[in-house]
């Protein structure tokens, strides 16, 4: 048998002793990195629309849009208003949430007038004829920054005169 | 400080990778290797500065990734237990011209790479190797018979 090299040990480096759990380690590291790719085909770290739905007397409000993003992506929310009955001011009230940490890069059709109220965003979109469908586009970007999760809210007002309300959740991923 | 955290985390998880991925496939630079390095280098710079484009970005993400550098390597120097952990341990794959099928396997190699690596290094038969060592560096170092 040869002399072995300096620096190498016969029983730890030929013979693996004290080393068979090792290439165990790498197998579910692999398998780790795998779960995670499968996660994210599923949709789980975005950006995957999904659709949230109140339905009231007056009217029903859609909101679809992804529940998760990540920074620096580019995505949409579309808010679809089906009235019932004729809102002769149709207003929504977006909680802060939905602009906080984010870049508005455009609202289509730009609303009649905008404010805030409490720090939430208001777009008076004007009369809506009972039987029509409204829909405002929002896109959106993610600050680099922003991460976490967070609700979002959504109420449909006619005038004062609170419609219709919902609630979602986003996560943002670094 | 968004710029600093990305850098360390994208530093931990390139490490995390090269350990993953086994040492024979960083080693190689194949064509498609190499394009490979390029796309993952432009991927971890977009992940790392995003929309930065300043100086102070750079020098911060630049800085970050050389302070971790150092802090690896200083672990590596000082903690016996962590360079196992942290660069691996040598394979010995042949023992006086008889090749250990069990360690190349472990290392996903096959008997055919292992000898043209003995070519690559003017050896023209695994018989006449009297030691071949996996290296930590996924280099394969071969010492001849006398």
């Amino acid at each position: 048998m040869a002399d072995q090299p300096d620096g190498i040990l016969l029983k730890r480096h030929r013979d693996l002793q004290g080393r068979d759990w090792h290439p165990w380690v790498r197998r579910g590291l692999v398998a780790l990195l795998a779960l995670v790719t499968l996660l994210a085909l599923l949709g789980f770290v975005g950006q995957h629309p999904s659709t949230t739905r109140a339905e009231a007397t007056a009217a029903a409000l859609d909101v679809n849009a992804p529940g998760s993003v990540r920074g620096g992506l580019l995505y949409q929310a579309r808010f679809t208003i089906a009235a019932h009955q004729d809102l002769k001011d149709a207003t929504l009230i977006l909680s802060s949430e939905w602009i906080d940490g984010l870049t508005v890069n455009t609202i289509e059709p730009g609303p009649l007038n905008e404010g805030s109220r409490n720090g939430d965003l208001v777009l008076e979109l004007g009369h809506i004829a009972g039987g029509d469908k409204y829909v405002l586009y929002m896109d959106y970007q993610v600050n680099p920054t922003t991460v976490g999760s967070r609700t979002l809210k959504v109420e449909l007002l006619d005038g004062d005169q609170p419609v219709t309300s919902l609630t979602r959740t986003q996560r943002i991923w670094p | 400080m968004d710029v600093v955290i990305r850098a360390a985390i994208a530093f931990a998880f390139i490490f995390f990778l090269t350990r993953v991925v086994g040492r024979r496939e960083l080693s190689s630079m194949e064509p498609f290797d190499l394009i490979m390095l390029i796309v993952l280098g432009d991927l971890v710079q977009q992940g790392v500065t995003q929309s930065d484009y300043s100086v102070t970005g750079l020098v911060l993400a630049a800085g970050t990734i050389a302070l971790m550098q150092v802090l690896v390597s200083y672990v590596n120097f000082r903690f016996k237990r962590a360079r196992i952990v942290l660069e691996g341990e040598p394979i010995v794959l042949v023992e006086d011209g008889r090749v250990l099928l069990r360690n190349l396997h472990r290392e996903r190699l096959t008997r055919g790479e292992l000898e043209e690596q003995a070519r690559l290094s003017q050896i023209d038969s695994l018989a006449n190797v009297r030691w071949a060592v996996l290296e930590n560096n996924g280099q394969i170092s071969f010492i001849p018979k006398q």
